[in-house]
C-alpha cells in the first residue's frame, strides 16, 4: 500500500516525525516534489479563489499524488500546543481536499491529532489511530512512534541549530553565516517552502545577512515573553511569532537589523498578528526597521527584489544614523515613541 | 472587525467611556478581535476603559473583574440577573419579529406597511424596562402584521440564507437581502440566529435544527472548524432536503471558517444538486452590484423550476 505525503503547510514542521513514524509502520510513501509551476497551476485550479495561497499549493500537491497512491496522508493536526488551536482551514483540511477532489472518505488518512485539551495523550492518541489502519500490533505502533518522535525531536534540534528543512531533507547546501543578521518572521511553509518564498533565504543571504526564525529561539523565551501580554492568540504558530518579536524587542540583540514578516495574502490569523507587530514595533523609541512582505500567486519575483533591496538600503542608513548620533527623531518610525511598558500593559 | 471598530469609534465620539467586546477561545479570529481593537483604539489616542469578556478558559477572575468594570465598580445579582432577563427576552422577541415577517413578506400587497410596523415596534422596544411591557408590545404587534393584506399567491420559490452570524444578521452589512428578497415574491429562510449562536456556549441548550444541521454536515465535514463552519453546511443540506429551491451563502471576506465552508458546499451542492451563490461581503461590496447578482440568481432558479433539469450550476 502506497502513502503520499503532499509537501505543504506543515509538512515541514513535521517531516521526520510522519516519514519516520510511517516507514517504521512498513509503509511505501511518496513524497510529492518541491513545489514547481506546475503544481501551482493545479492548486489554483481546483482551490477556491478566497482560500489562502499555501492552502492552494497543499492542493496542488494533493493534486499531483491523488492518482500515484492508495492513501492520502492528510491528518487534521487541530492542535499540537496545550489550550491552543491551529487555523481553521487547517482543521478542516482534509475535508476541503475530498470535496475539492471528490475523493471517497476511505482514500484520506485524517485521523484527528488534538492536544488543544488532552495533551500528549491526544496526540499519541492520534498517532496510534493512523498505525491501526496498517497494522493491529499495538506494541508494533508503539514502537514506531516512539523512534519516530526521538527523531522529530533531533529534526527540532537541528533546525533551531540553524539548519533549514531543506538542508536536511533535499540536502541542499548550508548557506553562509554572516555577522549581522535578519529577523524572518513566518508560518514555516512560506519560509521553508523555498518556491513559494522566492527563494528570498538565498536573497537575504546574498545581501550579506543571516536569517534568524522563530524556530531558532527557544521556546521557552518564547513563552516567557508571551506571558507580558494580555492574551496570547489561540493560534500556536501564529503564537511564536508574536512571542519570537516580542522577545527581540526587549532583548535588543544587535546583531539583529531588521524584521522581515512573509505573510500569505488572506491569510487569517496574520492579518492580526502582523498589525500587532506593527504597532508595537511603532511604539518602540528606536524602532526596528519592519518590513511586511505579503505573498501569493501573483506576486512577482522582481518587486519582492525591489522591495527588498530598499529595505536594506533603510536598515544600512539608519545604522549608519545612529551609530554617528545624529538626532534619532528623523525616522518616522520612531517620532511616535513611547517605553516599552506600554506593550505591557 | 472594521464594522464593530467603527461602531466603537462611533460611540466613543458621542461620549462613551467604556467599551465592551467579548473573546473567545479560537480557532475563528473573532475571539482575538477585542485585543486588536484595542491596541488600536489606544494608538488612536481615545481614552477609554476597554472590557473584554472571555471564557474561563483563561480563568475566572478575569471574567469577574470585566463584570466590575461593567456596573460600575459595584456588584449586584439581581441587577445582572435583571438585565440578563430582559436582554434575552428583548433579543428573542426581535428574532420572532424577524422571523414572522420573513414568513409573511413575500406574499404581501404592500411590503413597506411592514417596514413601518416593524419600524415603530422597534422604537417602542427601545423604550421598554420590564418582561410585561415586552409581551404587550409583542401581542399588539403581531396582531398588525397577521391583519395585512396578502395576494394570493402559491408555491413561491423558495431560498435559505446560510452564513456568518454576523453578516447573515445584521441587514446594514448584508444589504438588507431579506427585505430585497422578500419584496420580489420569495420566500425567505434564515438559518442564522443570534439566539441559537449564543445557546450554542451553553451545554444542551441546541435547538433540535441545530443538532440535525451538524448530524448532516458530518459525511461532509467531519469537525467543528470554528464560527458557523459546520452550521453552513449543514444548513445547506438541510435546506435541500427540504425542497429549498436554491442557498445563499453570506459570509465576510476572506472569513476563515466560511472559506472552509464554501469549499466543502461545493461538493454538496454537486451530491444534492442544489444552486449556492456565495456572496463575500466586504468594505468594497457595492450595493448594485450585489442585487444584480441576486437577481441573476433567481433568474437561474425560476428557470431550473421551469425546465426540471437537472444541472449543477457552478458559481
Amino acid at each position: 500500500m502506497k502513502v503520499g505525503i503532499p509537501r505543504g503547510l506543515l509538512f515541514y514542521r513535521f517531516y521526520s516525525l510522519w516519514t519516520t513514524y510511517l516507514k517504521e509502520l512498513g509503509v511505501d510513501i511518496v513524497i510529492s516534489p518541491p513545489t514547481n509551476k506546475l503544481i501551482i497551476q493545479h492548486g489554483l485550479t481546483y482551490g477556491i479563489e478566497e482560500i489562502c495561497f499555501p492552502v492552494k499549493v497543499f492542493l496542488g500537491h494533493c493534486y499531483y499524488l491523488k492518482d500515484k497512491v492508495d492513501l492520502l496522508f492528510i491528518p487534521r493536526v487541530v492542535s499540537f500546543s496545550k489550550n491552543e488551536y491551529n487555523c481553521p482551514k487547517i482543521l478542516g483540511l482534509p475535508d476541503v481536499v475530498r470535496n475539492l477532489f471528490h475523493l471517497p472518505q476511505e482514500r484520506i488518512i485524517d485521523d484527528e491529532i488534538n492536544m488543544r485539551d488532552r495533551g500528549i495523550i491526544g496526540w499519541r492518541q492520534g498517532f496510534i489511530e493512523i498505525g491501526k489502519r496498517f497494522t493491529s500490533n499495538i506494541r508494533k505502533i508503539n514502537n514506531a512512534l516512539q523512534i519516530a518522535e526521538e527523531a522529530h525531536l533531533q529534526y527540532r534540534k537541528k533546525i533551531a541549530e540553524g539548519y533549514f528543512p531543506d538542508n536536511l531533507i533535499d540536502n541542499r547546501p548550508v548557506l553562509a553565516n554572516h555577522p549581522e543578521k535578519i529577523l524572518l518572521l513566518g508560518h514555516n511553509y512560506l519560509i521553508d517552502d523555498n518556491y513559494i518564498n522566492m527563494n528570498i533565504l538565498d536573497k537575504i543571504n546574498n545581501i550579506g545577512y543571516s536569517v534568524v526564525t522563530s524556530d531558532m529561539v527557544d521556546k521557552k523565551k518564547i513563552r516567557n515573553a508571551l506571558k507580558k501580554i494580555p492574551k496570547p492568540s489561540f493560534w500556536t504558530i501564529s503564537n511564536e511569532i508574536l512571542g519570537t518579536t516580542l522577545h527581540y524587542i526587549q532583548e535588543r540583540d544587535s546583531t539583529i537589523k531588521g524584521f522581515i514578516h512573509l505573510v500569505s495574502f488572506e491569510c487569517g490569523p496574520d492579518s492580526l498578528v502582523g498589525e500587532l507587530i506593527e504597532r508595537w514595533l511603532k511604539r518602540e523609541k528606536h524602532s526596528i526597521p519592519y518590513l511586511r512582505l505579503e505573498i501569493d500567486e501573483h506576486t512577482g519575483e522582481a518587486g519582492l527584489i525591489t522591495r527588498l533591496e530598499a529595505f536594506v538600503d533603510m536598515m544600512k542608513w539608519r545604522t549608519e544614523t545612529f551609530e554617528s548620533n545624529l538626532s534619532s527623531s528623523c525616522s518616522s518610525e520612531c517620532s511616535s515613541g513611547s517605553s516599552l511598558s506600554n506593550i505591557r500593559r | 472587525m472594521k464594522v464593530t471598530l467603527g461602531n466603537f469609534i462611533e460611540g466613543i465620539e458621542k461620549g462613551a467611556d467604556t467599551i465592551f467586546m467579548a473573546g473567545g477561545v479560537g480557532p475563528c479570529r473573532f475571539g482575538y478581535y477585542g485585543q486588536i481593537q484595542r491596541i488600536i483604539i489606544e494608538d488612536l489616542g481615545y481614552d477609554v476603559n476597554f472590557v473584554i469578556i472571555d471564557f474561563p478558559r483563561y480563568g475566572w477572575k478575569n471574567l469577574f473583574s470585566s463584570l466590575k468594570t461593567m456596573m460600575g465598580g459595584k456588584w449586584s445579582i439581581p441587577r445582572i440577573s435583571r438585565a440578563v432577563t430582559l436582554a434575552w427576552n428583548v433579543l428573542r422577541f426581535v428574532e420572532d419579529l424577524e422571523k414572522n415577517s420573513r414568513s409573511i413578506r413575500w406574499k404581501l400587497k404592500d411590503p413597506n406597511q411592514l417596514d413601518i410596523l416593524v419600524e415603530n415596534c422597534l422604537k417602542e422596544i427601545k423604550k421598554v424596562e420590564s418582561v410585561a411591557q415586552l409581551e404587550e408590545i409583542k401581542e399588539k404587534t403581531f396582531q398588525d402584521i397577521s391583519r395585512l393584506d396578502t395576494i394570493e399567491k402559491n408555491n413561491p420559490i423558495k431560498i435559505g440564507i446560510v452564513g456568518e452570524v454576523y453578516i447573515a444578521q445584521e441587514f446594514r452589512v448584508n444589504f438588507d437581502i431579506e427585505k430585497l428578497l422578500g419584496n420580489m415574491g420569495i420566500l425567505v429562510d434564515n438559518s442564522v440566529s443570534t439566539v441559537e449562536y449564543i445557546l450554542n456556549f451553553l451545554p444542551f441548550t441546541r435547538s433540535w435544527e441545530k443538532e440535525e444541521a451538524w448530524k448532516l454536515a458530518k459525511p461532509f465535514l467531519k469537525r467543528f472548524v470554528g464560527g458557523e463552519g459546520i452550521d453552513t453546511v449543514g444548513s445547506t443540506i438541510r435546506y435541500a432536503q427540504q425542497g429549498f429551491d436554491g442557498v445563499i451563502h453570506l459570509y465576510p471576506f476572506t472569513c476563515m471558517p466560511e472559506v472552509v465552508a464554501k469549499s466543502v458546499v461545493t461538493g454538496v451542492g454537486r451530491e444534492y444538486n442544489i444552486p449556492v451563490l456565495h456572496l463575500a461581503v466586504d468594505e468594497h461590496a457595492g450595493e448594485a452590484g450585489m442585487i444584480t447578482r441576486v437577481e441573476a440568481f433567481i433568474d437561474v432558479l425560476e428557470m431550473r423550476r421551469k425546465q426540471n433539469v437537472q444541472v449543477t450550476p457552478c458559481f
